[in-house]
């Protein structure tokens, strides 16, 4: 059989068919155009500027290690002068962090990076387990991940850390885009895409300079440098909308390999279509597209979920009953309308035209979304009280046994963390 | 038959939740009713959508012309059905209707023998509802309309000795997957569409679309790179085109459309052709595409939440076109593309300018990024 030679460099023999296009090329010119892809993400974006402290979220999964490895290799070639650290959140879960975070350290020392580790018990008062003891395996999801973004965030303000990348890849914005069309989320669907949410006037900002790098190729990279990972899926099982929409991505890319560049294509534009009125952001000045990262679960987090989630319908069987309720109670004055008209055209048009006009008033009624902050625990989120304040709220008033007890001795004490450190002492 | 009718348990002693009085055959979402319930509540929510064309207090209007094309599948026959009794309804009362239509097939097979069978079809609709006018107009005069840009397509500007159905079927092999083909087949039917409709004088369509299928549109053109289309692709109102776009059917879902389309009376059973179930699509098929995907995907979604599928047209609905841009119109698909969103090139996702061929460089035309990544992949 001839020998294919790498299409990039005609010399060496091809030995990978590219995912993004079905390229084929050697191992050398694939781990080099990888690499040049992300730093042409990094320099048109204008993500860093030399000097920056930049913290890597690393789970020590594929894609947080290969940015990391990336982001060295970068730094080092093209002289960023950044100053990297990887930070790492311990969710509580026994049995999946203890490997990773191994794995965490072991990348420590191959990168030679300061790494922190900071624990939900530490940040909430409660472990992931401790979740899932109170709320079962269905929808802690939603804690995890609405959790684990304010830990990296909290995490970098310990450290003095303005900025934290994270290793979103171009399959997980893709399926964020079909999951928040799925759930009807303008508002995170025209904030998901942008590569970087927080600007400025914010504490942390976010990025992931993996973007447009598919999975497939992370996993390529990863295999061909050798890289120290750690393999394994969350125990519990993803929200079934984001298990909807992922293997909706797979098959999408099967058909056709460039959808997933396509779709997030696709949510960049749409994100300029979404009304103002929705998300609260003039398109003249959408460089602040920021409010996000406090309050959503708007990002596929690293190591979490697997494509079984079609099984786990709860999430969208609430909403379909929700969705139902709304429908019956808005076209209730339809129904009288429809059971006293004929088929007959004229006699019709007459009486429905009213509550038609009426109803479409409701339907169309937009959610306004404006940024602020917690006013528990003051971080960054659209609403009075962050998701974690509520999520917190909630799961403390299921915990019965224990009693509750806040300091109240520091002044500092509104800050959720030092409540929830009282707790813990409380708990202990 | 359709999932509506198998679920429904006939005669298990249960009353219609509507009206009280016949026993349930069908459902409306979570309720159960009565067949004449049911017709009922599909002819409503269609006609409910023809509001913009009812007539107005007593002064006198010419009625408008509207085109409906038909595939021959259930919704679009129904819809002529349903408009069809309502402007029959128009006439007893006043003697006048305040619309009219111009029924047209696109046809897109190229065999003689199937575009035989098309006519024969066709003249069927024709004695069933002979109130209307109709035509029948192949897909391959797509490639005489204005506007479609030869260079940008890296093909010669057609002649007029040239054969449509040659250099469609030429135009359709130059592309490497099945997803372009039906891409850009689609799109000539659009614009098509467009012409049709001006040439018999039409100030709008009526497309048969279900909820499930404009749900279908909005993932399919999302995940073909066309996100920036769908204020027009999903939205009752206005057109790029200038001619208006409706879909009367959005709040019918395309199991509820089935099934009426099977209780119609007279019968319109003879009038559709029923399309092979799509639950035996295969992602790893070189043939499939993600239309066909899509399809299988909705059809799953429609079967356990029916509103959440209704509330993805919601949703894509509220996105709205950006006015007052610098725009230019595409060279295939004749959307209005935003200045320097040209391509699938120059753009934060393209990333390797190394992997582009010479021949892409070479275009000067404008292409919209979806109609690029058809013609280029």
């Amino acid at each position: 059989m001839a020998r294919t030679l790498c299409a990039t460099c005609k010399t060496a023999r091809a030995l990978i068919i590219r995912p993004k296009n079905h390229q084929k090329l050697c191992k050398a010119c694939f781990i080099a155009v990888f690499e040049a892809e992300i730093h042409h993400t990094i320099t048109t974006t204008s993500l860093f500027s030399p000097g920056d402290r930049i913290a890597i979220g690393a789970s020590g999964g594929k894609d947080s290690t290969v940015l990391a490895s990336v982001l060295k290799t970068l730094n080092e070639r093209y002289n960023y002068g950044l100053n990297l650290i990887l930070l790492s959140i311990d969710e509580g879960i026994k049995g999946y962090r203890d490997d990773s975070l191994e794995t965490v350290k072991r990348n420590a020392v191959q990168y030679d990076m300061p790494l922190k580790i900071v624990g939900y018990d530490e940040l909430y008062g409660w472990t992931m387990d401790q979740v899932v003891e109170v709320i079962g395996k269905k929808g802690n999801c939603t804690y995890c991940g609405v959790f684990r973004r304010q830990a990296l965030d909290r995490g970098a303000k310990m450290l003095g850390i303005k900025h934290v990348v994270t290793g979103h890849n171009a399959d997980d914005v893709a399926e964020t885009i079909l999951m928040n069309l799925l759930r009807g989320d303008l508002p995170r669907l025209a904030r998901s895409t942008s590569i970087v949410t927080g600007d400025s006037t914010s504490d942390v900002r976010r990025s992931k300079p993996l973007k447009y790098a598919y999975e497939k190729e992370i996993v390529l990279y990863a295999h061909h440098k050798k890289l120290d990972y750690f393999t394994t899926e969350c125990l519990y099982s993803p929200e079934a909308f984001r298990g909807s929409a992922r293997s909706l991505i797979k098959n999408l890319e099967r058909v056709r390999p460039s959808a997933i560049l396509d779709v997030v294509r696709s949510g960049e534009d749409m994100a300029k279509l979404v009304p103002e009125e929705v998300t609260g952001i003039s398109q003249c000045k959408s460089q602040k597209v920021s409010l996000s990262s406090a309050d959503g679960e708007e990002e596929g987090s690293g190591g979490c979920g697997n494509t079984n989630g079609r099984d786990s319908g709860g999430e969208m069987a609430d909403m379909e009953k929700k969705l139902q309720l709304d429908e019956e109670a808005s076209s209730r004055e339809v129904d009288v309308t429809s059971l006293a008209s004929t088929a007959d055209g004229q006699n019709h048009d007459r009486i429905a035209s009213k509550s038609v006009g009426r109803k479409r008033d409701t339907s169309r009624k937009l959610v306004k979304q404006t940024l602020g902050t917690c006013k528990r625990c003051g971080y960054m989120s659209s609403q009075d009280i962050c998701k974690a304040c509520t999520l917190l709220e909630g799961l403390n008033k299921n915990r019965p046994k224990m009693e509750i007890v806040i300091d109240v001795e520091d002044e500092e004490s509104s800050t959720l963390r030092r409540r929830m450190e009282g707790v813990t002492l409380a708990a202990g | 038959m359709s999932a509506e009718t198998i679920k429904a348990t006939p005669h298990d002693g249960a009353a219609c939740t509507r009206c009280h009085k016949a026993d349930t055959t069908h459902h409306i979402r979570s309720d159960k009713v009565c067949q004449s319930c049911f017709v009922q509540y599909v002819t409503t929510k269609a006609i409910k959508r023809m509001e913009t064309y009812r007539i107005r207090g007593s002064s006198y209007n010419i009625p408008r012309k509207l085109l409906l094309p038909v595939s021959f599948g259930p919704s679009s026959a129904s819809l002529l059905h349903i408009l069809d009794q309502h402007i029959q309804g128009q006439y007893n009362r006043m003697n006048r209707a305040s619309y009219e239509l111009h029924v047209v097939h696109i046809n897109v097979y190229v065999d003689p023998v199937d575009r035989k069978d098309a006519d024969e079809l066709l003249a069927k609709y024709k004695s069933r509802f002979p109130k209307h006018t109709y035509s029948i107009v192949n897909l391959g005069e797509a490639l005489h309309l204005d506007g479609i840009d030869w260079k940008a397509l890296d093909m010669e500007q057609p002649t007029e000795a040239d054969r449509n159905t040659d250099r469609l079927l030429k135009l359709l092999a130059s592309m490497s997957s099945a997803t372009s083909r039906s891409d850009i087949a689609s799109t000539l039917l659009a614009r098509l569409l467009v012409d049709v409709a001006n040439r018999n004088g039409c100030t709008g369509i009526l497309f048969g679309d279900s909820t499930t299928r404009l749900a279908e549109r909005t993932l399919t053109e999302t995940a073909k790179g066309r996100g920036f289309s769908l204020p027009w692709q999903v939205s009752d109102g206005a057109s790029p085109y200038g001619v208006d776009f409706h879909y009367p059917l959005r709040d019918v879902l395309k199991k509820e459309i089935t099934s009426f389309s099977s209780l119609a009376t007279p019968a319109i059973d003879g009038l559709i052709l029923l399309r092979e179930g799509s639950s035996l699509v295969s992602a790893s098929s070189k043939l499939t595409t993600i239309d066909d995907l899509m399809v299988q995907y909705f059809e799953s979604v429609e079967e356990n939440y029916p509103s959440i599928v209704a509330n993805v047209v919601r949703t894509s609905s509220k996105l709205q076109s950006l006015p007052n841009q610098d725009t230019q119109g595409c060279g295939l698909c004749g959307l209005p593309v935003a200045k320097d969103t040209d391509g699938i090139h120059g753009w934060g996702g393209d990333q390797n300018s190394d992997s582009r061929s010479a021949m892409e460089d070479s275009h000067h035309g404008i292409l919209c990024y979806g109609c690029s990544r058809s013609i280029n992949s």
